[in-house]
């Protein structure tokens, strides 16, 4: 009987989750999150990174054919 | 509270309501254009292809693809430390964590209105795609001494430039030898992607002092590591040219700003001439001696051998695909899912996510033709198209067959790499290995003698093309370099041929919407066609992915 | 300083490509071979009975025929060779030597190839040669052989051109007189006063390069010894000194106008500059006359086309040598509008030539002809206040 009642839970469960994924599909809520949220948050968050400066990459005059590891 | 107008029930004809339900509504009724969200290339809600094809779009597609999206990062990445890899990886790299995380935009975008046989078909390419770019991505992220990658991996693994072909590393690959593209995934993958991420790399290597009008693919390609946006996850370096001078140029910023030991290995440009194949294979040569200077590994004849037996297999198998494309109408392949599909693979080389694939397109492509299947029912003009497509915008193929009917059969960039490799003798193995790097993407038909980009003709007969959609990349040198000859040969044959104008990765000259303007505006006026589709005419997604 | 007794002769020269000498060696029974790239040996245009033309397009300021065949999108330099042959100004050209080099001068001898009549020449063929990339052995090794069946083959087989080595030797022995004269008064300009300006040197090197040489020698050599005994204004009418580096030039009003700003050019490192085109061919013992020729042309050539990572780094220090030999105060980096290769090398040279060496860079983006320049004008007037505060500054 307990069998059955968890059985018929997780079939519940599993039925409402895979509903709502449909929804996040058919409404396209995972592109209006990444686009509305997630890629806003990552642009700032590169937009604001610290870089090395180019200008002070060496660059090198070698000797040999190209320079050792 | 108002009453609801019951006597509009009446117009409603519910038959047909639930046919469209049950099967999706036929192509001239399905004004896909209505579903965009203005200037995002969002959907209001994605489309309904009737109950199967939804349900398969749902299932096979959109969680198959979310679910192996994951399964290949445990599996690639080597278990959970790899996870924790892809996530600093993420927080690091702009082209990660801008870009890709919209992956399954990109499926909706290439795969609109697709139905049947060619929904799935097209999405195995994509799903191949994505599973490369993730087998590169953790390839990056494991090796990376910028987030904490493994040194000893790192070890053995080379940096190239996108177009030198991933044969390079055949000879090393049961010893662990590993090759990464440096730009391929923080660059061309990312265009199509998610158009956005690119800009700034432009936008960067023109702050340091480049003019703006070099090719923006090898501005971008500068401009990445401009940024300082390129792991750490190689221990040297081996670079070509691809067919253009800035491609060339773009190889002294990058040696600056990588500062690694770096092997060139250039390909001649007038590559009819047999006499220049012994340059060619002592080069590639001398790049295996590099690589094994460099990583410690060594030569194995046998798995080199293997693996281009396993390649040629795919061109082999690639060659019967265009016999389907040319000769029948039940190739289920579009457009864009062919382009990309075929530049990946032949590029980056024989692994085993591409053979799984092949194997998925093989079963469905026979299915079509056995049962004489149509698979593209609304075609009015079978299109080729020539020269270098704009990477912001590859999705065009599908949004003119929906809109217009326009088919695009085959592209030139497909028609590259199309050789057996001997693996009879080492002597010929290399000689067809140096043959097929001069065979590569653009440089097979945009250098060598005008004979090369003049093969459209035989192209188009081969593969029942009645119009070319010439991409007119207006930064490419060598192709502006003979816009009127085109013009002069299309007028003299009648062709009818669309110019595409367009800047490879930046939106920003050429608009997606001023694209379909012009192909709109050839259509109406020089075919005096109507559109299937009135609805994808005109519509703003000026910010959208 | 005293005028130079050719000088307005060789202007003259400059104004046509068919010039005087040209027509005259051609009634004189020699072929006319032309060419564009440095990397088509000239000595071998000039063996036996033929003589090397590099082509220029004087004057030419609107490709608009030549635009419709390679769009406006090309550089000027490619274009405005097209529209002079469109025009019927390289009908005296018997052969091009071609070189898949820079993609617009490919393109631009493609259309020779490709186009019927294009030139109103009988015997005119075009005929192409591949250019490694790399200066490695492999790379002569190939470079030799390419120039053994697309060069010498080719003449032989289509025009009976005696192509021996003893014929490629004569030709060395040609080349290496002009060569010797141009660099002996290429020499002047290291002096602390030097006795010949910019302008007057590339008017010298071009004729040396577009007229036959057996009709321009005696007048060069003429000029030489008159430079020998030239005296230099007692007040030097310029302000600093410069190096010219980059892609194509063969403009001599170019470097009237940067003179114009109070520059002194004492250094040509670009195409159709002298600093490789004019250096002494050896040939080591043993060696044929061919590889000898392979190995100078691969070896002294600081094309940004080189992708070996050495080459790639080494030249920035070549013209940083350039500079210190020949006493420049600073470096204009120039390259032709949507010339790639030298738009990248251009980025790097302007950060990388004043961090680690410690010339001031002054980066040009110029077109094939630009004596109306107000806006070039003002950049290099610029650039001479700039060189000149710092070199107060420096006490020097």
């Amino acid at each position: 009987m307990k069998a059955k009642k968890i059985i018929k839970r997780t079939l519940g469960l599993a039925a409402a989750a895979y509903a709502g994924l449909f929804c996040v599909f058919y409404f396209d809520l995972d592109g209006k999150l990444l686009y509305y949220v997630v890629e806003p948050f990552m642009k700032n968050h590169f937009d604001n990174m610290e870089r090395r400066d180019p200008h002070t990459v060496p660059y090198d005059m070698l000797d040999s054919e190209y320079m050792d590891k | 509270m108002k009453k609801p107008d019951l006597s509009k029930l009446k117009e409603v004809d519910f038959k047909k309501a639930a046919r469209d339900f049950v099967y999706g509504k036929p192509h001239g009724e399905r004004r896909l254009g209505d579903l965009y969200i203005p200037k995002t290339g969002l959907y209001k809600h994605r489309e309904w292809r009737g109950i199967k094809d939804t349900m398969y779009y749902f299932n096979n597609i959109w969680l198959y693809n979310y679910g192996m999206i994951v399964r290949d990062l445990m599996v690639y990445g080597g278990g959970p430390k790899g996870a924790v890899q892809f996530l600093k990886g993420t927080w690091r790299y702009r082209w990660m964590g801008q870009t890709y995380l919209t992956v399954m935009h990109w499926f909706d975008r290439c795969l609109e209105g697709m139905r049947g046989e060619t929904l799935k078909a097209s999405a195995w390419h994509f799903r191949g795609i994505t599973s490369a770019c993730l087998y590169q991505i953790t390839g990056f992220f494991n090796r990376d001494l910028n987030i904490g990658g493994d040194p000893a991996l790192r070890a053995k693994t080379i940096g190239t430039d996108e177009t030198v072909w991933g044969g390079i590393i055949y000879p090393y690959m049961d010893q662990g030898g590993y090759y990464l593209p440096t730009q391929m995934i923080p660059y061309f993958v990312t265009c199509h992607c998610n158009n956005h991420t690119v800009l700034n790399y432009i936008d960067a290597v023109q702050a340091y002092g480049l003019p703006g009008d070099p090719c923006p693919m090898c501005q971008a390609e500068a401009g990445i590591y401009i940024e300082d946006d390129v792991p750490d996850s190689y221990v040297a370096m081996v670079t070509t040219n691809e067919a253009c001078d800035s491609s060339v140029g773009t190889s002294v910023i990058q040696d600056w700003m990588m500062n690694k030991p770096l092997f060139a290995m250039p390909q001649v440009m007038q590559f009819d001439d047999d006499s220049v194949l012994e340059n060619c294979a002592k080069e590639i040569e001398m790049a295996w001696r590099f690589i094994e200077e460099q990583t410690g590994l060594e030569f194995h004849w046998e798995e080199l051998k293997k693996h281009i037996e396993l390649q040629n297999k795919q061109t082999q198998f690639e060659r019967e695909k265009w016999d389907v494309a040319a000769n029948t109408h039940s190739y289920p392949i579009n457009g864009v899912a062919q382009a990309l599909y075929r530049i990946f693979y032949s590029q980056y080389g024989e692994r085993p996510f591409w053979h799984d694939v092949d194997a998925k397109v093989k079963k469905i492509m026979e299915k079509c033709v056995n049962e004489d299947i149509n698979t593209f029912p609304m075609t009015r003009h079978r299109v080729i198209a020539w020269s270098c497509a704009p990477l912001y915008y590859s999705a065009w193929c599908t949004w003119a067959y929906n809109c217009w009917g326009l088919n695009t059969i085959i592209n030139m960039d497909s028609l590259m790499f199309d050789l057996d490799i001997r693996t009879d003798t080492y002597e010929n193995c290399l000689m067809d290995i140096a043959k097929y790097h001069e065979w590569a993407p653009m440089r097979r038909m945009a250098v060598g003698g005008l004979q090369h980009i003049f093969e459209l003709w035989e192209n188009m007969e081969k593969f029942n093309c009645d119009m070319v959609m010439m991409y007119d990349q207006l930064q490419c040198k060598g192709m502006q370099g003979v816009v009127g000859l085109f013009e002069d040969e299309f007028r003299a044959r009648n062709i009818h041929a669309i110019w595409m104008p367009h800047a490879l990765p930046d939106k920003r000259t050429v608009p997606r919407s001023q694209i379909r303007q012009i192909i709109n505006d050839y259509m109406f006026t020089v075919m005096g066609e109507e559109p299937l589709d009135p609805s994808l005419l005109d519509f703003d997604d000026i910010d959208s992915w | 300083m005293r005028d130079l007794k050719h000088l307005i002769y060789f202007e003259d020269l400059l104004q046509e490509a068919n010039n005087e000498l040209v027509r005259k060696g051609k009634e004189d029974g020699n072929l006319c071979l032309g060419y564009t790239c440095y990397f088509m040996p000239e000595v071998l245009l000039d063996l036996p009975g033929c003589f090397a033309v590099r082509l220029r397009a004087p004057r030419c300021t609107s490709p608009d025929m030549a635009s419709y065949y390679m769009s406006g999108r090309t550089c000027h330099y490619g274009r405005s060779l097209l529209e002079r042959a469109l025009e019927g100004g390289f009908n005296f050209i018997d052969a091009q030597l071609a070189t898949e080099t820079c993609t617009v001068t490919c393109r631009f001898q493609e259309h020779l190839e490709y186009m019927d009549g294009v030139i109103n020449n009988a015997t005119f063929k075009t005929e192409f040669t591949d250019v490694p990339f790399k200066k490695n052995e492999n790379s002569i090794d190939h470079y030799r052989k390419q120039l053994r069946i697309h060069v010498l083959d080719f003449l032989s087989r289509e025009f009976g051109v005696d192509v021996s080595d003893d014929a490629i030797r004569k030709a060395i022995e040609i080349n290496n007189e002009v060569n010797d004269i141009i660099t002996e008064i290429g020499n002047f300009r290291k002096l602390d006063n030097p006795t010949i300006t910019g302008y007057e040197f590339s008017v010298i090197t071009l004729v040396s390069m577009v007229c036959p040489k057996y009709l321009i020698v005696d007048k060069l050599r003429e000029t030489l010894e008159e430079l020998k005994t030239r005296e230099p204004d007692d007040k030097p009418n310029y302000k600093i000194k410069v190096m010219l580096a980059g892609s194509e030039n063969d403009d001599p009003d170019f470097i009237k106008l940067i003179e114009g700003c109070g520059a002194l050019v004492v250094a040509d490192r670009y195409c159709y500059g002298s600093l490789e085109a004019r250096n002494h061919i050896d040939i080591a013992d043993g060696e044929d006359p061919l590889t000898a020729v392979a190995r100078h042309y691969l070896m002294t050539s600081q094309c940004a086309r080189f992708m070996e990572q050495k080459e790639m780094r080494h030249r920035k220090k070549v013209l940083a040598d350039y500079a210190k030999e020949y006493k420049a105060d600073g470096i204009i980096v120039e390259s032709n509008k949507f010339c790639e290769y030298w738009s990248f090398e251009r980025m790097i040279d302007t950060i990388v030539l004043p961090r680690d060496f410690g010339y001031p860079v002054c980066s040009i983006e110029k077109e094939y002809i630009n004596t109306a320049s107000g806006q070039l004008r003002t950049r290099f007037q610029a650039f001479v206040e700039s060189v000149e505060l710092k070199k107060i500054q420096e006490g020097k």
